[in-house]
């Protein structure tokens, strides 16, 4: 369903962000012994994470746990100091070929979409050229520009706004003049523009109402079918049961990784009382 | 009809690069680009000879000197003046504003006079002596520290003042303390500001013949001597990168606000260090002045101007007004896009490199020292005299001083916004343009318009390569010592700068005026001077 909605301009056709046919990947996102020094303490001490096509994956643990720099470090805004990334079944470019690993390393990450908590919309764009954001890194400069210069592929923006019950009339709206709870659609409506393969979201639910919380959710996880996956931070107990698995960090390190059938009530106080 | 996004905005003045990219090679005359070639190459070659460096080392001592007592005269007179032309503070004292009003309107014909015209009419009139700069340098640039200290009065909530008020304290008394604090870092951060001003303003006046570095760089560049004046140009840019390094370091310690958004409230701290920096001036200005040998009573005994017959006035009449006027603003429009529009291009183009960056860094700073008539004279060397020659002198100056601005506030940017596109695997160029670009790009405009005005007031600078305007045709009077005709183009030159002055601030306003959420305008930017 959303598939057929995002495709829109696209002649219904899955797209392939990367350039290459998007083949079945033993593992869309490996994160092996991770190390990230912090200011006094590190952030990540040896986190190990693999996440497979199809698995919705939660990510608990107390506030300043390591959760924001996990998902970081996983959609390569940040460098570890220590350990290895991998995106979609191939190991990080390394060598010599620095221009071309660089091209290469953008085109993965072009398929991996982040939903931040504090959103990183354009203030000052409208929801139409916000929108198009995620689509820039195949578009280059000619487009990008233009984009910023008259209205761009409207009838698959609108299409997004539409699913996520907006109006496409907000289309031309600057983004600084939308509500809370639009802004915070619209930076969804940019991610399924994007047209992931992983989804890694850092505590998108936190300032939601019940029943937008609800809907936000049923989306994410609906969107993470095979090929694609989900990895998400959150606070809420009450919302594990929607995961497959639940991944608990405190002071950097991976305290389990489990079933979410098999996290009981005393794992995550356990979790949390530590992190007091 | 298509309308451009932010980001858009900040390359549309680049578009003037078409038009000079395009006349330019009409312009190129390569007679002398083996000189070209000589001069980049005694970059690495200066002269190390002692009596040259004594030379260098002395004008530089004089320009320093001419630089510090012509900024600490421009502070004096520039906060009593900014004070007194503040309608805050007569609102506060007698209820009403009009003295106010009054006093802005004198003072904008100080302001819009160029430090030049005044050392070259006060050379004319007192001779060469060292206290013709400093007035020079003193008048135009009180002028300015009273404008911009008025308008930070004036902005400032008076919620507070008003309570004082109230409570039945003194009007001065209440100003100090409900104004004093917040205004201190603003004033104090604009001050350093002013001073690299008046270092650059000094080196200019010195090329004209007023003394100082200056004057030997332009001797130096005339008689082709490219070692001697790279050894002028090198003992210049360590006084600039000292200067612009000693007072970027006091800002960050006293928590001063950044020069692109002053009116930002800033804690400011270190109040002890503050004052005691501030008192040690005093006896420092009063040494300089001593050892410039500094006679202010010289500037009581003009000499006798030559007598005008009416063959003069025929001639004043019959000189091409509307060329004139047109070919300045022309200069203006194409140096100030260039500018403008330069610097946010070149950040773009060399944004991924820390070398690049660096190397962008060094030619900025480079443009910033370098005065506009020096890179006049020296694009000669390829280039015939006019408007275009003129345009990329100043503009080369003014991308040296947009260019560090710009720098400035895209370091001190939020980062979100570019993150998120990285992470979206935007490139690195493209991402910096969506997103910081995005943030800054009114801020940075309006600075652009400012600076815009000061392109229009500097445009006398470059008269010096013919045919570009008022400015030719200014100099040309002051040597030839045709008073009527000097008196009439200053007359027409401060119109047009006052003229500019008003659209340049209705630009910065519409600019800086962004609606929030609720329909309403709020002012984002800060103020310049």
């Amino acid at each position: 369903m959303i598939r057929q909605t995002l495709n829109a301009d696209n002649g219904g056709k899955p797209s392939k962000p990367g350039g290459k046919p998007s083949e079945p990947a033993p593992w869309l996102l490996d994160l092996q012994s991770i190390d990230l020094s912090g200011e006094d303490k590190p952030r990540l001490a040896q986190v190990s994470l693999r996440i497979h096509p199809g698995e919705r994956v939660a990510l608990v643990g107390p506030s300043g746990a390591g959760k924001s720099s996990l998902i970081a470090v996983a959609n390569g805004l940040i460098q570890p100091d220590g350990g290895s990334v991998s995106w979609f079944g191939t190991p990080h470019p390394r060598g010599r070929h620095r221009h071309r690993q660089r091209r290469q390393r953008r085109r993965q990450q072009a398929r991996i979409g982040t939903l931040w908590q504090d959103l990183r919309l354009v203030e000052q764009l409208s929801v139409q050229q916000n929108l198009n954001t995620a689509r820039l890194a195949h578009w280059g400069w000619g487009k990008g520009l233009l984009n910023l210069l008259t209205p761009l592929e409207t009838q698959a923006c609108s299409a997004v706004l539409r699913h996520l019950d907006l109006d496409p009339a907000l289309l031309p709206q600057p983004v600084s003049a939308l509500s809370g709870g639009q802004r915070q659609r619209v930076a969804l409506a940019r991610l399924l523009r994007q047209e992931p393969l992983v989804v890694l979201a850092d505590e998108p639910l936190a300032h939601l109402d019940p029943r937008l919380t609800e809907k936000l959710l049923a989306l994410l996880l609906d969107y993470a079918q095979a090929p694609r996956a989900l990895l998400m931070s959150l606070h809420r107990p009450d919302l594990l049961p929607g995961f497959d698995r639940v991944v608990g960090l405190r002071a950097g390190q991976l305290v389990f990784d489990r079933p979410a059938s098999q996290v009981g009530r005393e794992q995550l106080e356990a979790l949390y009382a530590s992190g007091l | 009809m298509p309308r451009p996004a932010p980001p858009l905005w900040l390359l549309l003045p680049a578009v003037v690069l078409v038009p000079v990219g395009w006349m330019l090679p009409q312009l190129i005359h390569g007679g002398g680009l083996n000189l070209i070639g000589q001069f980049a190459l005694a970059a690495l070659q200066p002269s190390l000879n002692p009596v040259v460096l004594h030379s260098v080392l002395t004008g530089l001592g004089t320009t320093v000197a001419m630089a510090l007592l012509g900024w600490s005269c421009s502070l004096v007179f520039g906060v009593a003046l900014g004070i007194a032309s503040s309608r805050t503070v007569w609102r506060t004292c007698i209820g009403r504003a009009a003295p106010a009003v009054l006093i802005r309107r004198l003072l904008a014909l100080p302001r819009s006079i160029h430090e030049l015209l005044w050392g070259l009419a006060l050379l004319q009139l007192v001779g060469l002596e060292p206290i013709v700069a400093v007035v020079a340098i003193a008048i135009p640039f009180a002028a300015l520290v009273a404008r911009v200290l008025s308008d930070l009065i004036d902005a400032q909530p008076v919620a507070n003042l008003k309570a004082l008020c109230n409570g039945g304290a003194p009007a001065g008394i209440a100003l100090l303390t409900a104004l004093g604090p917040p205004l201190m870092p603003q004033l104090l951060s604009y001050s350093g500001y002013r001073l690299e001003c008046a270092l650059r303003s000094a080196t200019l006046l010195g090329v004209f013949g007023l003394g100082g570095l200056g004057t030997e760089l332009r001797l130096t560049l005339q008689s082709l001597n490219f070692p001697e004046l790279w050894s002028g140009l090198w003992v210049l840019l360590a006084a600039m990168v000292a200067l612009e390094g000693l007072v970027g370091w006091l800002r960050r310690r006293w928590s001063m606000p950044q020069r692109f958004n002053l009116r930002v409230a800033a804690q400011g701290y270190r109040s002890q260090e503050v004052l005691a920096v501030t008192a040690a001036l005093i006896p420092l200005v009063l040494l300089v002045a001593h050892v410039l040998q500094l006679n202010p009573a010289l500037l009581l005994h003009w000499q006798a101007l030559p007598d005008l017959g009416e063959a003069h006035w025929r001639e004043l009449a019959a000189l091409p007004w509307m060329g004139l006027i047109a070919n300045t603003l022309l200069l203006t429009l194409v140096a100030a896009s260039l500018a403008v529009g330069g610097a946010p291009c070149l950040l773009l183009v060399v944004a991924p490199w820390p070398l690049g960056r660096l190397g962008l860094r060094g030619l900025w700073l480079l443009g910033r020292l370098w005065p506009p008539p020096l890179t006049a004279l020296l694009l000669l060397f390829v280039l015939k005299p006019g408007i275009l020659t003129a345009a990329l002198a100043l503009a080369f100056h003014n991308l040296g001083i947009l260019g560090r601005l710009l720098l400035e506030c895209v370091e001190s940017a939020d980062l979100a916004a570019e993150h998120a596109l990285l992470g979206l695997g935007v490139g690195p160029r493209l991402a910096l343009f969506y997103g910081r670009f995005s943030s800054l790009s009114r801020t940075y405009l309006a600075y652009g318009a400012y600076r815009a005005d000061v392109i229009l007031r500097e445009s006398v600078v470059v008269g010096l390569v013919g045919a570009s305007g008022l400015g030719s045709q200014l100099l040309e009077a002051l040597s030839s010592f045709a008073w009527n005709e000097l008196l009439a183009l200053v007359v027409v030159y401060a119109g047009l700068t006052l003229l500019g002055e008003d659209l340049s601030d209705r630009a910065r306003h519409q600019l800086l005026e962004t609606p929030d959420g609720d329909g309403h305008t709020q002012e984002v930017g800060g103020a310049w001077g």
